[in-house]
C-alpha cells in the first residue's frame, strides 16, 4: 500500500505518546490476527468507553476471549448483517465489473467496514470504524490556519478547452430542443399525463370530442413513443377516457405548474433524478448506507428494491465527523433524552424554553468569541426568521450573489433594499458600497439608515471563503454592518474550529453578526445568531421565531453542547486554564467547567479537548490532501485549498449522471453530489465532495483513485497538461508533501 | 410644404421598395408563414398582447445584457458625484445602531420569562423560582411529552441513526424513517402523500410561495397566522381578505373576485382560499363543511394550516376533518405541525401526489434545509400510533378543556373568542370592563353594522372592534394576570406577538394551552387560579 511506504508502521512513527484520543494504549499485547476478531473486540472497546464514565486512561485490556459474549448485546444490529450481506452476495456484480478492467484485487476487503490495515495490538480505537474511520498515522493531520501577513488566494475560475464549452452548450441545446419536442408531440398524443399542465377552463363539448380524436392517434403514438409492447387499444381508449374524465372534474382550474415553470424539471431535472433524493439509512458518517432502487420508466417513479449497499460517502456535510451513533456524544444525548424526554413544548418565549437552552446559548456564545447567541431550531429558519428582525424598509442589504436561498428569502421578508454584489469581489462590493451611501435611497435620496453586508464564511457551491480581513477593512471606512453565515465554516474552519474569524485571525468581534448552523460540524439540527448583547436580546423578543417557532428539542440541544464542548475542552476547576476560561473575553478558550449541565460527563477525550484537535487536524489534513490530489491528477477544482468543500468540474450535464453511476458501481462504492444548473451557471456543472474529519487517508486515496480512473475514461482531466500530471499512485505516496507545501 | 413632399418621395419610394424586398425575403424562408399567422392571429385576438410581447422582448434581451451585479447607473434618479464628493459623503453617513436596546417592560418581560428545568411536562419546576408548578403554557396537548416509550424508541433509533442527517433531502438527507413518517402521515389522515418540514413554523411559509406566484389570487382569512402572512408576502400574489371565521364575507368576497376577473377579462389563474383549522391568533374553528362546499363551488384550491387542530381535535386527534367527517383528500393543501400535533419538531403538509411532488422542488425550506434529525421523526411516527391505540387521550383533552370553559366562561371581566373544543383557550380583557372611561373604548362600543362589507384588498376590516383596543395597557395588565398567576404555582403565558411587525395587531390575550396529562382535577384547580388572578387584576 502507497500510504505505508511512506510510513511503514503508523506507531512506529508516533511513539506510544497517549496523547491521542481516539487512540488508546493497550496494555497486554493479545495480537488480533483477522478482521473478525477485530470486529468483535471494537463494540467492546465501544461499550468500554460508554459505561465507564470516567475511565482511567489505562484501561485494562478487554481480553478477547470475553468479547463475544459482552459485546453482542452492544452491537449495532446490521453491522453484522451488513458485513454478512456485504461479503457474501452484493459484492459479485461490482467485482465482475472491476476484475473486467483490471482492477482491484478480487476477494480483498474494501475497507470500508474495517480498515485495510487492521489495527496493531497496540492500538484500542473508540470509534466504529464505519461512522468514524481510524487512522493512526500522525503524520495525516494539519493545522487549518490562514498563515498571518500572507495574501488572501485569489479565486481564478479556470476554463475548460473551447470543445468542452461548445459541446456542453450544444448538450443543453440538444435537451431543451428534445425536451420542446417531446412536449409537443406528447401534449397531443398523451393528454392524460399532461393534465396537470393543460388550463382547464374551456368548455367541455369541444374538449371532449377532441380529446376522442387524439386518443385514437394515441394508439399509434404509443407504440413508438412509450415503448410499450402489448399495449392493447382497449387501455388506450381506458386511458385517454381516464383522461377526459379528470379533465372535466378539475375544470376551472389552473394547472398547478405552469408549462414553462416546469420545464426544467420535467426535461431537464427528471433525467438527472437518480442522482438526487437518494434514500439512506443508518448514520451519515464516513460510510452511508442506501437504499438501492431501480426506475422502470424513466425517472418518473423510484422502486426500493429493498437491498443495501454501504458506500463511502463524501457528501454529507459531517465535517468534524460528530455523525455518529456511538461516542461520548451519543451517550450525552441518551441521557438526555433519558433526563429531558424529546419535546421541547412550544416557542421559546411561550413556555418551550429549559435550561438546555440557556446552557447553549451561552456556551455557543463562548465558542464563537460573542457576548451573546440565539439557537433556532432549524437554520434555514434562523436566517429567514431572524434577518427581516435586523433590517427593514429604508435599509440596505448588501449581498453576495451566491448566497444562500435562506438569506434571501428572509431579506426579501424585511423588506429592505436588496443589492448584489459579484461573487468575494472586493473591488465590485467597494464601489457599490461608495454608490449606495452617495446616491443614498432610491428617488428620495435620504440616507440609507443601515446598511448590512451579508456574505457567507464558507460557500457551499464553490468551496471559496470570503475575503474576511478586507471585509473588515472596509467596515473602518464605510461603516456598514457585517453578518457573516457560517453555516458551512463554523467548525470546519480554523485551528481551533471557530470558523473564518479563526482561520484569518480576525477578532470575532470586528464582525457584528455571526450566524452558523449545528446541521454541519456539529451532527446535530438548528442555527444561532451571534452578536452583542443588546442585538440578542433584541432578536429574542423581535425575530419571528421567538414567540411562533417551536424551539429546539432537548436531544438536539445535547449533541450541540457535547460536540462543542468537546472541540472547546472543558476546563478541570482548580487550574489556570479554568481561570482563564472564567474570564468572559477569552477567544479561543476551553469551556468553562461550570457552562456544561451538571448531569453531562464527557469521557476525558473529549473534555480534555484532544479529540476535537484531533478531528480539526485530520479534517484540514483531508481537505487540503483531497483539494491538491485532485488538482495533480489534473482535474480543474474550484474553492479554497483549506476548504472541506472541494468541487470538481465535469461541464458536460452527461457528464454528471454517469459520473455519479461510476462512483456509485465501484467495487468500494462511493456517493457523490452532483450540481447542475440552476444550482450552478449553466456550464460549470460540478460534483461536490464534503470531506470529513472521519475520513481516513485511505478512504481519501480510494477517492482519488476512482476519480483519477473515471476521469480519463470521461475526459475529465482539463486542469493541467499531461506532462505535468502525477500518478493517483504518486499522489498518494506523497500526500503529506502535498498537503504541507502547496499554496 | 410641397418642397418637404419632393425631397422625401425618393426616401418614401427606397422605403417602400425595401420593404417589399424584406417581406418577399421573408414570405421565401420556411416556417414565416406560421409566424404571420401567429403574430397576426395572436394580435386579432388581443391587441394589447403583441405590445406587451415586444416588451417582454425587450425586456428578455435588457435583463441578458445586463449583469445583476450591475450598478443602477443608468437610472434617472442617478446623481453624478466626483470621487471627492463621494468620499465626504462617505464620511459624512451615520448608520443607525443594529438594535435599540428593549423597553423597561419588555425587558421585564424576558427577565421573568418562565424556564423550565430539565423535562418539560404538566408538573415542570422552574429554573427562576426553583418550584414545581402547574403548566398550562407548553403545547403538550395529548400529554406525550416524557413519555417512556418515546424515550426508548429516541434511544433506540438514536443507536442505530446517530442525531443528525448532516444533508439537505435532496443530498443524501433522506432517510428510511422520513419516508416513513411519511406514509404514516399521508396514511393517518388518508391523504396519497405528504412532505415533512424540518420546522413547523416555516412550513407554511414555504408551502404558500411553492404554489402561489405574482399573479395568482389568494382569498385569505383576516385572522391568518403569522407563518401564513409571511407566505403570502413572499408569493407576492394578489391578496384579497375575508372577515375572520365569517364564511359569508368569503362568499361574498369569492363572487367579487370572479365579477373582477370576468370584467377586466383576465385570464384564468390559479386562486387559492388560505385559512386555518383551529385559528393560532384566537382558537376560533372553521365551518369545515362550509367553506369546502365554497371552495368547490368557485373553484379554489384550499390551503389549509391545522397546526392547531391536528392531533388535537376528532376522536382520534386526525384534526378537523375527522371533527367535521370531511375526507382530508378534499384539502389540497393540509398543513400540520409535527412539532404542536405530534410532539416532536417540524411540519408537514399532505396532499395529492402531484402536490407534494411539486414541493420537494419547490418548497423552499424542504429543498434548502437539512432534513429532521432521524430520532425525532420516528418519535412522530410513534405519536401516530400511539393516537390511533389510545384515542382515550382525546377524549381526556376534551374533558379536561370543557372543564376549563365551564369556569372561565362565568368570568366577567373576560371574553373569550375561542370555540368550545379548541384546547389552546385565548382570554380577552372584556373593553367594557375596568377601563369604561378609555376614550378608545366608547368608540368601539358602536353597533356592528353588517350592511357595510369591508373593502376587501385590505386586511384592516371595517369594524375596528375586534383589533382596536389600548394594546400596551391590556399587555401590562395580562402581564400582572401571568405573574400573579405563575406565584400561585400555575405557569400561564400572553399570546406573544410581534409588535410592530404584525399586518394587523392582534388584541392582547392569555393563551391557555390544555393538556390530557392533567386530570380534570387538576385542571379546574389550576383554572380557578387562573380565575382567581384575573379577577384579582382587571377588578383593581
Ligand atoms: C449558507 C447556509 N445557510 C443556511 C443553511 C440552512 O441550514 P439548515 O440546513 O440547518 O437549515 C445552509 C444549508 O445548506 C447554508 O448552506
Amino acid at each position: 500500500m502507497p500510504a505505508s511506504s511512506s510510513a511503514p508502521s503508523p506507531m512506529a512513527l508516533n511513539p506510544p505518546s497517549a496523547s491521542q484520543s481516539t487512540i488508546r494504549k493497550r496494555s497486554s499485547a493479545s495480537p488480533m490476527s483477522t478482521a473478525t476478531s477485530y470486529l468483535s473486540a471494537l463494540p467492546q472497546a465501544d461499550a468500554s468507553a460508554r459505561n465507564s464514565i470516567t475511565p482511567p486512561p489505562s484501561t485494562p485490556a478487554l481480553s478477547l476471549s470475553s468479547s463475544t459474549t459482552d459485546s453482542a448485546p452492544n452491537t449495532p444490529p446490521d453491522e453484522y448483517q451488513e458485513l454478512n450481506g456485504h461479503l457474501n452476495g452484493s459484492g459479485s456484480a461490482d467485482e465482475f465489473y472491476f476484475r473486467a478492467k483490471g482492477n482491484g484485487p478480487g476477494g480483498e476487503g474494501d475497507g470500508l467496514l474495517t480498515p485495510l490495515h487492521p489495527p496493531t495490538s497496540e492500538q484500542v480505537f473508540t470509534t466504529v470504524h464505519t461512522e468514524f474511520g481510524h487512522c493512526a498515522n500522525e503524520s495525516y493531520r494539519f493545522i487549518s490556519k490562514h498563515p498571518p501577513g500572507a495574501p488572501f488566494p485569489k479565486h481564478v475560475e479556470q476554463d475548460p478547452p473551447y470543445y468542452i464549452l461548445f459541446t456542453t452548450y450544444t448538450s443543453y441545446l440538444i435537451l431543451i430542443i428534445l425536451g420542446h419536442l417531446r412536449d409537443f408531440v406528447g401534449k397531443r398524443l398523451n393528454p392524460a399525463s399532461y393534465k396537470h399542465l393543460i388550463p382547464r377552463d374551456v368548455s367541455i363539448i369541444p374538449l371532449f370530442l377532441h380529446l376522442l380524436f387524439c386518443g385514437e392517434w394515441e394508439t399509434a403514438g404509443s407504440s413508438c413513443c412509450r415503448r410499450v409492447t402489448g399495449y392493447r387499444l382497449g387501455a388506450v381508449f381506458a386511458h385517454s377516457c381516464l383522461g377526459i374524465v379528470l379533465i372535466i372534474i378539475s375544470q376551472g382550474y389552473a394547472p398547478l405548474n405552469s408549462d414553462f415553470d416546469s420545464f426544467y424539471t420535467r426535461r431537464l431535472k427528471t433525467r438527472m433524478d437518480e442522482c438526487f433524493s437518494q434514500p439512506v439509512t443508518g448514520v451519515a458518517g464516513r460510510t452511508i448506507q442506501i437504499l438501492d432502487r431501480i426506475s422502470p420508466d424513466y425517472n418518473e417513479t423510484m422502486i426500493l428494491t429493498g437491498s443495501r449497499t454501504r458506500a463511502l460517502n463524501i457528501s454529507s456535510y459531517n465535517y468534524l465527523g460528530f455523525a455518529q451513533a456511538r461516542g461520548g456524544c451519543a451517550d450525552a444525548v441518551e441521557e438526555a433524552i433519558n433526563r429531558y424526554g424529546v419535546s421541547s413544548c412550544g416557542s421559546r418565549l411561550e413556555g418551550g424554553t429549559n435550561d438546555l437552552h440557556q446552557i447553549g446559548e451561552a456556551l455557543v456564545a463562548r465558542f464563537v468569541g460573542m457576548e451573546d447567541a440565539i439557537i433556532g431550531s432549524m437554520g434555514f429558519a434562523t436566517n429567514s426568521a431572524f434577518i427581516p428582525a435586523l433590517v427593514s424598509k429604508g435599509c440596505l442589504v448588501v449581498s453576495d450573489e451566491l448566497n444562500h436561498a435562506s438569506i434571501r428569502f428572509g431579506v426579501r421578508l424585511s423588506g429592505a433594499h436588496v443589492r448584489m454584489f459579484k461573487h468575494n469581489d472586493m473591488k465590485s462590493l467597494e464601489s457599490l458600497l461608495r454608490e449606495a451611501i452617495s446616491q443614498g435611497q432610491p428617488k428620495t435620496h435620504r440616507p440609507w439608515k443601515k446598511i448590512l453586508l451579508i456574505v457567507e464564511g464558507l460557500y457551499s457551491m464553490e468551496g471559496t471563503m470570503v475575503n474576511l480581513p478586507a471585509i473588515v477593512e472596509l467596515k473602518k471606512k464605510y461603516k456598514f454592518y457585517i453578518f457573516v453565515d457560517e453555516a458551512h465554516s463554523i467548525g470546519a474552519l480554523g485551528q481551533s474550529g471557530r470558523g473564518v474569524c479563526d482561520f484569518f485571525g480576525v477578532n470575532p468581534r470586528s464582525v457584528d453578526i455571526l450566524m452558523g448552523t449545528f446541521t454541519k460540524s456539529f451532527g446535530a439540527a438548528g442555527g444561532y445568531i451571534a452578536g452583542s448583547k443588546t442585538l440578542i436580546d433584541h432578536l429574542r423578543v423581535n425575530g419571528h421565531a421567538s414567540p411562533y417557532a417551536e424551539a429546539m428539542t432537548p436531544p438536539v440541544l445535547t449533541q450541540i453542547i457535547a460536540s462543542m464542548a468537546s472541540i472547546m475542552g472543558v476546563a478541570v476547576p482548580g487550574t489556570p486554564l479554568a481561570e482563564r476560561a472564567s474570564a468572559p473575553q477569552v477567544h479561543p478558550g476551553p469551556a468553562p467547567p461550570n457552562a456544561l449541565p451538571t448531569w453531562l460527563s464527557l469521557p476525558p477525550a473529549l473534555s480534555s479537548g484532544l479529540e476535537g484537535s484531533f478531528r480539526l487536524r485530520r479534517l484540514a489534513f483531508n481537505s487540503r490532501y483531497l483539494h491538491h490530489g485532485l488538482k495533480k491528477l489534473g482535474f480543474i477544482t474550484y474553492g479554497h485549498p483549506s476548504s472541506p468543500i472541494v468541487p470538481l468540474l465535469l461541464f458536460n450535464p452527461g457528464k454528471m449522471c454517469i459520473f455519479h453511476r461510476m462512483m456509485k458501481d465501484r467495487k468500494t462504492p462511493i456517493v457523490v453530489v452532483v450540481v447542475a444548473y440552476p444550482a450552478t451557471p449553466l456550464v460549470t456543472g460540478r460534483v461536490r465532495f464534503c470531506v470529513s474529519a472521519a475520513h481516513t487517508k485511505e478512504d481519501i486515496d480510494t477517492i482519488l483513485k476512482s476519480c483519477d480512473e473515471i476521469g480519463d475514461t470521461l475526459d475529465l482531466k482539463h486542469g493541467i497538461k499531461r506532462s505535468e500530471r502525477w500518478t493517483w499512485e504518486e499522489v498518494a505516496r506523497r500526500a503529506v508533501e502535498l498537503v504541507e507545501t502547496a499554496a | 410644404m410641397d418642397n418637404t413632399t419632393t425631397t422625401l418621395e425618393p426616401i418614401i419610394i427606397f422605403l417602400t421598395r425595401s420593404l417589399a424586398t424584406l417581406e418577399w425575403a421573408f414570405n421565401k424562408l420556411p416556417g414565416s408563414a406560421v409566424i404571420q399567422r401567429y403574430v397576426k392571429s395572436s394580435h386579432q385576438n388581443d391587441p394589447g398582447r403583441t405590445l406587451l410581447e415586444l416588451i417582454l422582448v425587450v425586456f428578455a434581451i435588457r435583463t441578458l445584457l445586463q449583469s445583476r451585479t450591475q450598478a443602477d447607473r443608468g437610472e434617472k434618479h442617478f446623481i453624478q458625484f466626483s470621487e471627492k464628493e463621494i468620499d465626504e459623503l462617505v464620511d459624512e453617513w451615520a448608520p443607525e445602531p443594529l438594535a435599540q436596546p428593549l423597553d423597561d417592560q419588555t425587558q421585564h418581560e424576558l427577565d421573568v420569562l418562565p424556564i423550565v428545568a430539565g423535562g418539560n411536562g404538566p408538573k415542570p419546576k422552574l429554573v427562576n423560582t426553583g418550584k414545581t408548578v402547574t403548566n398550562l403554557t407548553s403545547l403538550n396537548f395529548t400529554g406525550l411529552a416524557g413519555n417512556e416509550f418515546f424515550k426508548q424508541r429516541a434511544t433506540e433509533t438514536l443507536r442505530k441513526y446517530g442525531l443528525g442527517s448532516c444533508g439537505p433531502p435532496g443530498f443524501y438527507g433522506t432517510l428510511d424513517v422520513h419516508m416513513e413518517l411519511e406514509r404514516d402521515i399521508a396514511d393517518f389522515l388518508g391523504t396519497e402523500s405528504s412532505i415533512i418540514y424540518s420546522q413547523g413554523f416555516a412550513t407554511a411559509s414555504s408551502v404558500i410561495p411553492a404554489f402561489c406566484k405574482r399573479g395568482d389570487i389568494i382569498v385569505a382569512d383576516r385572522g391568518v397566522n403569522f407563518a401564513i402572512q409571511k407566505g403570502i408576502q413572499i408569493s407576492r400574489s394578489t391578496v384579497r381578505w375575508y372577515d375572520h371565521n365569517d364564511m359569508r364575507s368569503l362568499e361574498e368576497v369569492l363572487e367579487a373576485v370572479e365579477k373582477e376577473r370576468q370584467k377586466r377579462r383576465q385570464p384564468l389563474t390559479r386562486r387559492f382560499i388560505i385559512t386555518e383549522g383551529i385559528f393560532e391568533k384566537d382558537g376560533a374553528m372553521i365551518d369545515l363543511p362550509k367553506l369546502i362546499e365554497l371552495k368547490f363551488k368557485h373553484k379554489y384550491r384550499l390551503i389549509l394550516d391545522e397546526s392547531y387542530s391536528f392531533g388535537t381535535v376528532g376522536r382520534t386527534g386526525r384534526g378537523l376533518t375527522e371533527l367535521y367527517n370531511v375526507p382530508a383528500s378534499k384539502i389540497d393543501m393540509l398543513i400540520g405541525s409535527i412539532a404542536i400535533g405530534l410532539l416532536s419538531c417540524g411540519g408537514f403538509c399532505a396532499g395529492s401526489e402531484e402536490v407534494i411532488n411539486h414541493q420537494r422542488i419547490n418548497g423552499l425550506s424542504f429543498v434548502f434545509s437539512a432534513s429532521m434529525p432521524a430520532l425525532l421523526s420516528v418519535c412522530a411516527s410513534e405519536a401516530i400510533n400511539t393516537f390511533r391505540n389510545t384515542p382515550s387521550i382525546f377524549t381526556q383533552l376534551q374533558d379536561n378543556v370543557r372543564a376549563a370553559r365551564a369556569i372561565l366562561d362565568r368570568v366577567d371581566c373576560i371574553t373569550i373568542p375561542s370555540h368550545h373544543a379548541s384546547p389552546i383557550i385565548h382570554i380577552y380583557i372584556r373593553k367594557s370592563s375596568g377601563n369604561l372611561l378609555h376614550p378608545k373604548s366608547a368608540a368601539v362600543l358602536t353597533p356592528f353594522t353588517p350592511s357595510k362589507p369591508s373593502n376587501y384588498t385590505s386586511i384592516f376590516p371595517r369594524d375596528p372592534s375586534w383589533w382596536e383596543c389600548d394594546i400596551e395597557t391590556e399587555e401590562q395588565q395580562l402581564q400582572e394576570v401571568v405573574e400573579e398567576a405563575l406565584s400561585q404555582g400555575v405557569m400561564i403565558t400572553k399570546a406573544r406577538r410581534l409588535r410592530g411587525q404584525e399586518m394587523v395587531e392582534p388584541r392582547p390575550s392569555i393563551k391557555l394551552a390544555m393538556t390530557s396529562a392533567l386530570t380534570r382535577k387538576e385542571t379546574e384547580k389550576a383554572v380557578n387560579v387562573v380565575k382567581a388572578a384575573l379577577i384579582k387584576v382587571l377588578r383593581k
